[in-house]
């Protein structure tokens, strides 16, 4: 059987699948977009913090994924649903390039302008608000583009601890010997990838500051 | 503040010095003080602290000993966002907001204060011809606008609240000569019309003769002594003398 | 301009954040991924396609019991064929027990209560460990069962899979009860390969289920075990309660297949799968023909 003729064949299980997927990055990019940017202002506010923080992010993104699914099977609450290791796991990923990047955004931004803001009585929270975020947006949304198109591939590594998403076609068509299925996986999960980077980065590219 | 009760004496430094945590000292025992309406210029080469002079004043930085007094109140007693809000700020770089319009740039502190968006509106444009502006640029982007009329817009945006004090760190610096001096001609016209007090940091003699009713002379961190233009060009002085004489052959070799 | 499309951005997110997976008509099986589940799986499919007017989605090839379970938590499968001793120990986390109806009393009982699954009568067959050694070895030395085949377990190489090595019902137990000494450690290997590791001599000894298709082919020997350490591992078909309360008929369809499929029935089908490498499908079809359960 082709790829096509599996895909339209199954095609309830293809959409089920993916939305499976789409859940579990849309869940984890929201959180991590929730903790990643404030942590990333934050750093910006305290300069002592920025090697500590980055430090830590950058050591959570060189755990192996699927050992880092392992690690959390044993964890309370957390380990009692796949679900919720995934998108823990999801979420620990993709922290690293939101903070960073809201971190590089804001500390790139014209520090005459902030100087000529500051200077004229704004307040730190009507410059944040007013003046850097906007400014530092186009970079946050890079770095959100970046992490969203990671998740969509680690959520692949998901289905193995039994999170369903378009991994598990993957895992199913290896034990079966059949790439049809493999490709009924990977296939979908690459255009999602796909679409993420180019959505968001016509995003970015509408963001940017002249 | 009415104008009766407004005092003498806009700005007052006394024996204010500046230390940097790691040691250096850039302002040593400064005593000046600048009087209402009048338009100080300090001068001084680079690392004379100048700058630093002028970022004491609207409390960008703070003494480490010694009071600056704003309108009779030591700086560290006013609340920063008020104090800011009631002195007018313009630097090199302009630093106007790229993501704004004009008319928003200049109405920026308006904005802040609350002001009807039909009073920031007029304020706006009665400010575009003040700096010799076309009301049409109000709605352009910083991007689209040449160097002169960025530093205009800077110029404007500093007035729109119609601050009590207008601080100005070489404003001119980073254009071109024609330009430069088309836009000090204006400036000391404007200054002639609304005696705004002003502190001005340069280190051009000749923006300083100009523009200047008193002249602070800076040298590494001190104040070496202020002087009218004309008490400058005939000043004793040694430093003075040599900026004068700078000044002289410059332009005999023209 | 700007805040309509971060609004529009956000939206997306928490719509597909709110999105879990959600059906209608539809009922999912699920089964893990060796042969005898997937002809497991296969009859429940089948047979609900057969005698009720539901839809169904096959989601075989789950790798393992702790992913079946996930799944079934989560509401992805609505049942899937489990073994009553592997929900004890490896679901329920109890130790071992040797009653095959006290096992699937208790089972019955938590996973009500736990989970909200129903565990309905088993198709019949008990599929437990079963330690095999080639049946020329067995008729050589006389050996018939594991206490007796101890012995030569010194001289031996044992190949387990890997859940057994790591199943509190497996291998330490194994070990511990019969006081097994094996000159080196097992290899450990997929359970399909197993049978044929043992046929070609690569282990002389190995653990694998009392319903392989391939022992009466490839000549294996059972051995029986005296020392009832093995517990029952009855296969019973697990649903989401939520799922029978849904659709009322699935209970109906799915008691119908209590008690169909002997031990020596399972081991024919396997082969037929295994061996014969015919579809699962084709298979299950014909054993419904002829068991007139149409």
């Amino acid at each position: 059987m082709s790829l096509w003729q599996f895909l339209t064949q199954n095609r309830m299980e293809v959409w089920q699948l993916t939305l499976e997927h789409l859940w579990m990055v849309g869940v984890s990019m929201v959180i991590a977009v929730a903790i990643g940017v404030p942590v990333g202002i934050w750093l910006t506010r305290r300069a002592v913090l920025e090697k500590p923080v980055l430090g830590a992010a950058n050591v959570i993104q060189t755990i192996p994924s699927l050992a880092l699914f392992g690690f959390l099977l044993p964890a309370p609450w957390i380990g009692a649903r796949a679900e919720r290791i995934a998108i823990l796991a999801l979420v620990l990923y993709a922290l690293l390039p939101v903070i960073r990047n809201t971190y590089v955004g804001i500390t790139g931004v014209d520090r005459a302008v902030v100087e000529a803001g500051r200077g004229m009585g704004m307040t730190g929270r009507q410059l944040l608000l007013q003046v850097e975020l906007p400014l530092a947006l186009s970079v946050i949304i890079a770095g959100i583009r970046v992490a969203t198109v990671i998740s969509v591939g680690l959520a692949t590594i998901a289905a193995a601890i039994g999170a369903g998403g378009l991994g598990e076609f993957i895992f199913r068509g290896l034990a079966m010997v059949n790439n049809a299925v493999i490709l009924a996986g990977a296939v979908p999960a690459a255009i999602l990838a796909l679409l993420a980077d180019f959505g968001l980065g016509l995003l970015e590219k509408r963001l940017r500051p002249a | 503040m009415t104008a009766d009760t407004q005092p003498e004496k806009a700005v007052e430094f006394r024996d204010v010095s500046y230390r940097l945590d790691h040691g250096a000292t850039l302002l040593h025992d400064l005593n000046l003080s600048v009087q209402r309406g009048e338009l100080l210029v300090l001068l001084g080469r680079s690392g004379s602290g100048k700058t630093t002079t002028l970022k004491l004043i609207n409390r960008l930085l703070e003494p480490s000993s010694g009071q600056v007094l704003i309108e009779g109140r030591s700086s560290t007693e006013w609340d920063p966002i008020q104090l800011r809000r009631r002195i007018g700020y313009a630097i090199q770089e302009v630093g106007l907001f790229p993501h704004f319009t004009v008319e928003r740039n200049i109405g920026l502190v308006p904005a802040l204060e609350g002001w009807s968006r039909q009073r920031a509106q007029e304020r706006v444009r009665e400010l575009l011809h003040l700096v010799g502006l076309d009301e049409q640029l109000a709605s352009r982007r910083p991007r689209e606008l040449s160097g002169g009329q960025r530093q205009r817009v800077g110029v404007a945006r500093a007035l729109a609240a119609d601050p009590p004090i207008l601080l100005m760190d070489e404003p001119f610096g980073a254009l071109d000569a024609l330009t430069r001096a088309e836009l000090q001609r204006e400036f000391l016209g404007l200054q002639q019309r609304l005696h705004k007090t002003t502190v001005f940091v340069t280190h051009d003699l000749r923006e300083a003769l100009l523009l200047g009713s008193r002249i602070a002379l800076l040298e590494g961190g001190r104040l070496i002594a202020t002087y009218t233009p004309h008490e400058f060009l005939h000043a004793d002085e040694p430093l003075a003398a040599a900026y004068v004489a700078a000044f002289r052959t410059e332009k005999a070799g023209l | 301009m700007k805040r309509a499309v971060i609004s529009a951005v956000l939206g997306l997110a928490l719509i597909t954040a709110g999105c879990g997976p959600s059906r209608q008509n539809v009922v999912v099986v699920g089964s893990k991924n060796f042969p005898e589940q997937l002809i497991l799986g296969e009859l429940i499919a089948q047979q609900i396609e057969a005698k009720t007017h539901l839809k169904v989605e096959r989601r075989f090839y789950l790798a393992g019991t702790y992913i079946c379970q996930q799944a079934m938590l989560a509401g992805r499968i609505d049942v899937y064929p489990e073994y009553t001793g592997t929900a004890l120990t490896a679901i329920l986390k109890e130790p071992p027990l040797k009653d095959p109806v006290t096992v699937y009393q208790k089972v019955k009982q938590q996973y009500e209560q736990k989970f909200q699954f129903a565990v309905l009568p088993s198709f019949g067959f008990n599929d437990t460990f079963a330690i095999e050694i080639r049946g020329a070895d067995a008729r050589r030395l006389g050996l018939r069962t594991i206490t007796e085949a101890a012995k030569y377990a010194p001289q031996w190489r044992a190949g387990f899979g890997y859940e057994f090595m790591e199943r509190p019902d497996g291998y330490k137990g194994l070990v511990a009860t019969y006081g097994l000494k094996f000159a080196k450690p097992p290899a450990i290997m997929d359970l399909g390969l197993l049978d044929r590791a043992l046929a070609s001599k690569q282990v002389d000894l190995a653990a694998g289920n009392s319903t392989d298709g391939l022992i009466p082919v490839l000549d294996l020997a059972v051995l029986h075990d005296d020392k009832h350490y093995f517990p029952p591992y009855y296969a019973v078909p697990i649903v989401r309660e939520k799922a029978l309360a849904q659709h009322p008929e699935l209970r109906a369809a799915l008691m119908e297949l209590a008690g169909k499929i002997s031990d020596q029935d399972m081991r024919a089908l396997n082969y037929a799968v295994d061996g014969e490498h015919r579809s699962v499908a084709d298979v299950v079809r014909e054993f419904r023909n002829k068991n007139k359960l149409n």
